[in-house]
Order: structure tokens, then sequence, then C-alpha cells
């Protein structure tokens, strides 16, 4: 028996769920990634850890 | 993926913005307590306009000394 197809109650499939989910990370990732070279940028041009 | 069907339990529409929430209220308040409690980045941000000011009230006077005291001058 497979629940995939099955409506929770947010109103979303298994699937759904989880593409939802794979945007948020990616996000989470390229939000990361442009907040570790500003804090690069921070560390070469400010006095930060200087 | 990992944690992937938590929507299916919590709403995007609740859960999404509390998430982005919690990072942006965490983040400012680390910049913020970095503003308040150093005194390099009040420094960094205001530039190099209070050095300069600093140097001008600094050599204005030794020079009008210097032109004050030039004896070709009188």
């Amino acid at each position: 028996m497979s629940d995939r197809d099955k409506v929770w109650p947010t109103g979303l499939t298994e699937a759904e769920s989880e593409e939802i989910h794979r945007h948020l990370i990616q996000g989470t990732q390229l939000f990361g990634m442009i907040a570790a070279f500003a804090h690069l940028l921070a560390y070469i041009y400010s006095p930060w850890l200087h | 993926m990992i944690y992937g069907k938590m929507w299916c339990v919590v709403k995007p529409s609740v859960g999404i913005p509390i998430i982005i929430g919690a990072v942006a209220v965490g983040s400012f308040a680390v910049h913020l307590s970095l503003t308040l409690n150093t005194t390099w980045v009040k420094k960094f941000l205001n530039g190099s306009a209070a050095q300069v000011s600093a140097i001008q009230s600094d050599t204005v006077q030794p020079v009008a000394m210097l032109v004050a005291n030039d004896p070709a001058r009188k």
C-alpha cells in the first residue's frame, strides 16, 4: 500500500512536501555561500579578526 | 532527503517564515552586538573622515604658528 498520493493535513502529498523541502535546502545553500563570500570580503577588507 | 516530509505536517506558509525570520533575527542580533560591543566596527563604518578631520586639526595650528613666527612676513 502506497501513501505517496495521500493528502496530509497541510494539503500536500509527500512528493509535494519533498519538492518544497528541496527548494528550501537549495535556498539555504545559496544563502550560505553568499554569506560565506561576504564574510571572506569582510575578513579581507575590514579590521575584523586582525 | 532527510526531513523532506515535514511539510506534510507543518504548513509551509507557517514554517518557512519562522525559519527565515529566525535566521534574520539571529543574524541581526549578532551584528548589532558586534557594533555595540566593539570599537573598531564604528570606526571602520565611519571610514577615514574622522582621521582626516583629526589630521587637519593637528596640522592647522603648527602651520599657523610657523606663519606667525616668520620674520620675513613682518
